[in-house]
């Protein structure tokens, strides 16, 4: 028997005896505490991947094994009160903890067998698994507004399960050693190998996968689907150190695919490619070959473009050559193509221009052949200016996210569609970096604008015209490469984050949602400046220096250089990705919807996931303590007296209810001292909130009318029939199950912005469907103005926010107070979809009153 | 005037990130992840900062403190370290040591630091700023 198992029959012995209340409140707030405690350490985990702190890896470790230490010590609380209903949390947590582990040693996980990962199956940190070339794809295709030709890779499983099934490894290995002891040349060897590998069978499961994944890429019409086959190489220093030294193939047909990936693996064995790693020393490495494969653009134009000019590093140029058809022959360099310096800075003029005569093209697609170029189209630009501006554009968005000098393969299909088919960095010689003066002079040179104002919360520098975006405007507007400008931090502006050139914040931290996202997209980001919307004016040009924390007004392009020719990012370091990767595994919250048939142990997929399943679970078990009004009152609950038509009892963690109310069966209002809880009675008490108009049945009966089945059946067997609201002082839990809905809010206040949130569920109604399914949508926009995020599923609204001010989270508890008022009324008062629209539009005039400083 | 700048840390990542910064701010910056070797460095040439971690495998950060300044007494030597005790902040700072920084720190507290240094070296040297 596993130790669990028996360690699960030995504790279910403990038995079934009913545990005081008093003992299962102490236990539950100890589980809110921790879990405030963990929520820090991972906040302060999180604001380290801003890049402004130095941190190393006794930091990561500690950290680590902290969180295990808290999220144990809930999930032994947990099982104490619900008399063990839940040991298979510990498994889970074990799991975790030992993958985290592995993380932290720097050992390359082998996560998984997989053969076949598209491109957006990619994680991070799996370069060693399927090559840099996919990687860097696969890291660019999160990026909005660029579009990828879609695209699999055969990871290294493919390479090796090829070279097993043939038998390959070890006779490849004394050729090599052959070489490296001089015994035999390079090209003897180099073709001995090749040979081999061309004269191969793959293995069948290789074979079906390649074959299945391409199919599916060209759904079931293989005729007339093309690929480009590359090699995407393992290797220390990314692909930058072999460009060129593996073979690419471009046009294969699908009856082709399976030779190309023979080809492209013998290619990894290529007399220089083989020179190149003695050279190097790189033979202790092993030596791999994922093989990429992307769909074939159908192209009218294509080309190179260099963010930077390789030989003037310092000037605000790009280079953009391209030619007609397919752009092998610019890649090549083989023949004559239009060349276009292109200013890096908005609107992207075309400074200069050398117009080839442009003989030959690659045709596209079908033959692929070299053909002439007919002669009315020889002359004639290959790009128009606008094209080239969004060439442009989407190179700098790339090289934003890399923050280095690129080089980018692209393409215009005959629509005049832009695809990016791959970007790597571009190598400048260290020579070539013009000595410029002390950058500290040349800053003194330029304004302050800004200085040490707010947090960094990604670390970096940007530049571009500041643009103030506001709670209305449309913002798929927002130009590329702007700076974004805003007083809050709102989820909502999530969307164009990949866009912006800097962040800068009035109000906002560095552990919320949009810092997250900044994060992600590597933007500098400085938040709560408090006056940044003020000072800047709107298209006004400000370069961001989130290294310094200091905005300056104008271009700095020397500030700019330094950064894109740095040695190597921050992000680059080992620790920092040691942390990204972690961080996947403990910060993201998936489990949001308790309803949902992955809330369980096993569905918990991180740290934060376990810490809210063992925080629902330990409430519902307070909960089912009573099924009714009377067995909460005669545990201490004590009923609210108010005028408002809703049977609450409240329980009083501790701090929530005045002391001078200890010893009465009613309270008042007034005598609530749990912060949320008075934010939240206000807005549900506020004039108006309350529909006193006339109404078709008696309303104090609709809302006190117990319909237990209705409940039960919206919410399983989660929650007693009871209006119940448990209080600390800086907590509250409101379930609100009677009537036709069911909502439950939960909401903590702190001082410290990463232990606020507020969460809110909303489901049900008599109405069919469709209404229902309507509402929760017109609930969803209130939220999302709000700052909610908000998920929908049917008719169930789940709302959450985190990271609030103190003042945010107090507005946005009146507001629920008034949405939880206006749900209650929905069904009695509304008769059609118009009543909806009236209630909706009268429920928003009355909205949260203007903030004021 | 650009300072002449030893960093030594047996994590690599706090040098490397230092370096970086420091040289931004257009200081010569040598940076070591074995105390031994840093040691020789010391013995050869005469640095205006150093910054060192104090709990290091082979050496400990004080007996590099007591080593530099039995040297130099002028340099300024900053302490780091991942287990801050009071205990060790206050030995260090007893044996002369400039300034304490625990782990994990913002970039801007170092600069601060190496600026305050600056000052400092200013002051005793007002003539040569970077004291050669």
């Amino acid at each position: 028997m596993q130790p669990v198992h028996l360690l699960k029959k030995f504790l279910g012995h403990r038995g079934r005896e009913q545990i005081p209340f008093a003992e299962l409140f102490k236990r539950f707030q100890d589980i809110l505490d921790k879990n405030n405690a963990a929520m820090e350490l991972i906040a302060d985990m999180d604001g380290k991947m801003g890049g402004d702190f130095v941190f190393d890896r006794k930091y990561l470790t500690d950290s680590v094994h902290k969180l295990k230490q808290l999220v144990l010590a809930n999930a032994y609380d947990l099982n104490f009160i619900t008399n063990n209903q839940f040991l298979a949390i510990y498994d889970t947590i074990e799991k975790l903890a030992k993958e985290l582990e592995i993380e932290l040693s720097g050992q390359m996980v082998i996560r998984e067998t997989r053969r076949i990962y598209h491109l957006n199956e990619i994680d991070e940190g799996m370069e060693d698994t399927v090559g840099y070339k996919a990687y860097n794809l696969s890291r660019m295709v999160s990026l909005p507004k660029i579009d990828f030709p879609e695209g699999f890779v055969a990871a290294i499983g493919c390479f090796r399960d090829y070279l097993a099934y043939n038998n390959l490894f070890e006779k490849i290995a004394s050729l090599i050693e052959t070489f490296k002891k001089e015994e035999k040349s390079v090209e003897s060897v180099s073709t001995a190998i090749g040979l081999m590998i061309l004269g191969g069978d793959i293995p069948p499961n290789v074979r079906r996968e390649i074959l299945n994944a391409a199919n599916k890429i060209c759904k079931g019409k293989v005729e007339g689907c093309y690929f480009s086959v590359r090699s995407s190489g393992v290797g220390e220093d990314g692909e930058l150190s072999f460009a060129g030294l593996h073979d690419s193939f471009l046009n294969v047909r699908f009856g082709e695919l399976l030779s190309a990936f023979k080809k492209v693996l013998a290619s990894l064995y290529n007399p220089a490619s083989l020179s190149y790693r003695l050279k190097m020393n790189l033979f202790q490495m092993e030596m791999a070959m994922p093989v990429l494969y992307q769909a074939m653009v159908p192209s009218r134009t294509a080309g190179v473009l260099y963010t930077l000019d390789p030989n003037n590093p310092d000037r605000p140029e790009c280079i953009l050559s391209g030619n007609w058809g397919l752009g092998r022959v610019v890649v090549e360099g083989q023949a004559a193509v239009d060349t276009f310096y292109v200013s890096r800075n908005t609107p992207h003029a075309i400074t200069q221009q050398k117009i080839g005569s442009k003989k030959w093209m690659l045709a596209p697609l079908k033959t692929g052949q070299a053909r002439k170029v007919p002669g009315k189209l020889r002359d004639k630009p290959c790009l128009s200016p606008l094209e080239a501006r969004t060439i442009v554009e989407a190179g700098l968005i790339l090289e934003r996210f890399f923050k280095k000098p690129l080089d980018v393969e692209w393409s215009l299909d005959e629509g005049g569609r832009l695809w990016i088919l791959q970007a790597r960095p571009l190598k400048i010689q260290p020579a070539k970096r013009v000595q410029r003066p002390e950058l500290s002079e040349v800053l003194k040179r330029h304004r302050v604008l800004l200085e040490e104002r707010g947090m960094i919360a990604y670390r970096g520098i940007g530049a571009g015209p500041a643009r103030l975006v506001t709670e209305n405007d449309d913002l798929s507007q927002f130009p590329a490469g702007s700076v974004l400008v805003s007083r809050y931090a709102p989820p909502r502006l999530a969307e164009i984050i990949p866009r912006a050139s800097a962040i800068i914040t009035d109000i906002g931290t560095t552990t919320g949602h949009m810092a997250t996202v900044a994060r992600e997209f590597r933007v500098p980001t400085i938040v709560g400046t408090e006056i940044a919307t003020q000072v800047l004016e709107p298209d006004q040009l400000v370069t961001v220096d989130a290294e310094r924390n200091i905005i300056y007004e104008g271009r700095i392009e020397e500030l700019l250089h330094h950064q894109l020719l740095e040695e190597s990012a921050f992000e680059v370091t080992r620790e920092f990705q040691v942390l990204r990767r972690i961080l996947k595994k403990i910060a993201p919250l998936y489990l949001t919807d308790p309803n949902a048939p992955n809330f369980t142990p096993r569905g918990c997929r991180t740290f934060h996931d376990i810490m809210r399943f063992i925080h629902e679970k330990a409430f519902q078990a307070l909960l089912q303590t009573g099924s009714n009004p009377r067995a909460f009152l005669k545990r201490g609950g004590k009923r609210l007296k108010s005028q408002i038509p809703i049977d609450l009892i409240l329980i009083d963690l501790g701090g929530g209810i005045s002391q001078k109310a200890a010893q009465q069966t009613h309270v008042s209002p007034d005598q609530i001292t749990s912060v949320p809880m008075q934010e939240i009675w206000a807005g549900l008490s506020s004039p108006g909130t309350w529909n006193m108009d006339p109404i078709p049945v008696d309303f104090k009966g609709m809302m006190s009318s117990v319909t237990r089945t209705r409940s039960s059946e919206v919410m399983g067997n989660s929650l007693p029939g009871v209006n119940l609201g448990v209080l600390g002082a800086d907590y509250v839990n409101l379930s609100l199950p009677l009537g036709y809905h069911f909502t439950v809010v939960e909401a903590a206040v702190g001082p410290k912005p990463e232990n606020n949130y507020i969460s809110f569920r909303f489901a049900g109604g008599v109405t069919d469907i469709t209404r229902r399914s309507r509402r929760a949508s017109l609930l969803k926009n209130i939220l999302e103005k709000a700052g909610f995020k908000v998920n929908v599923n049917g008719d169930m609204v789940n709302a959450r926010a985190i990271d609030l001010t103190d003042r945010q989270i107090r507005q946005n508890l009146h507001l629920i107070g008034r949405l939880i008022g206006f749900t209650r009324q929905l069904d009695v008062l509304l008769k059609n979809d118009a009543d909806i629209e009236r209630y909706l539009a009268k429920f928003i005039n009355q909205a949260v009153p203007p903030e004021k400083e | 005037m650009p300072l002449k700048i030893l960093i030594l840390d047996d994590e690599p990542i706090v040098g490397q990130r230092l370096k970086a910064t420091l040289e931004k701010e257009g200081h010569n910056v040598e940076t070591f992840v074995n105390p031994l070797e840093a040691v020789s460095r010391l013995e050869g040439k005469t640095f205006d900062i150093v910054v060192t971690d104090i709990r290091m495998d082979d050496m400990d950060g004080i007996e590099i403190l007591e080593l530099v300044l039995q040297k130099s007494a002028r340099t300024k030597v900053i302490m780091i370290t991942g287990y801050a005790t009071l205990e060790v902040a206050r030995e260090s700072l007893a044996k002369g040591a400039f300034d304490f920084i625990a782990k994990p720190f913002k970039l801007k507290e170092m600069r601060q630091a190496i600026e305050k240094a600056v000052d400092a070296l200013q002051q005793e040297n007002p003539g040569n700023p970077a004291g050669n």
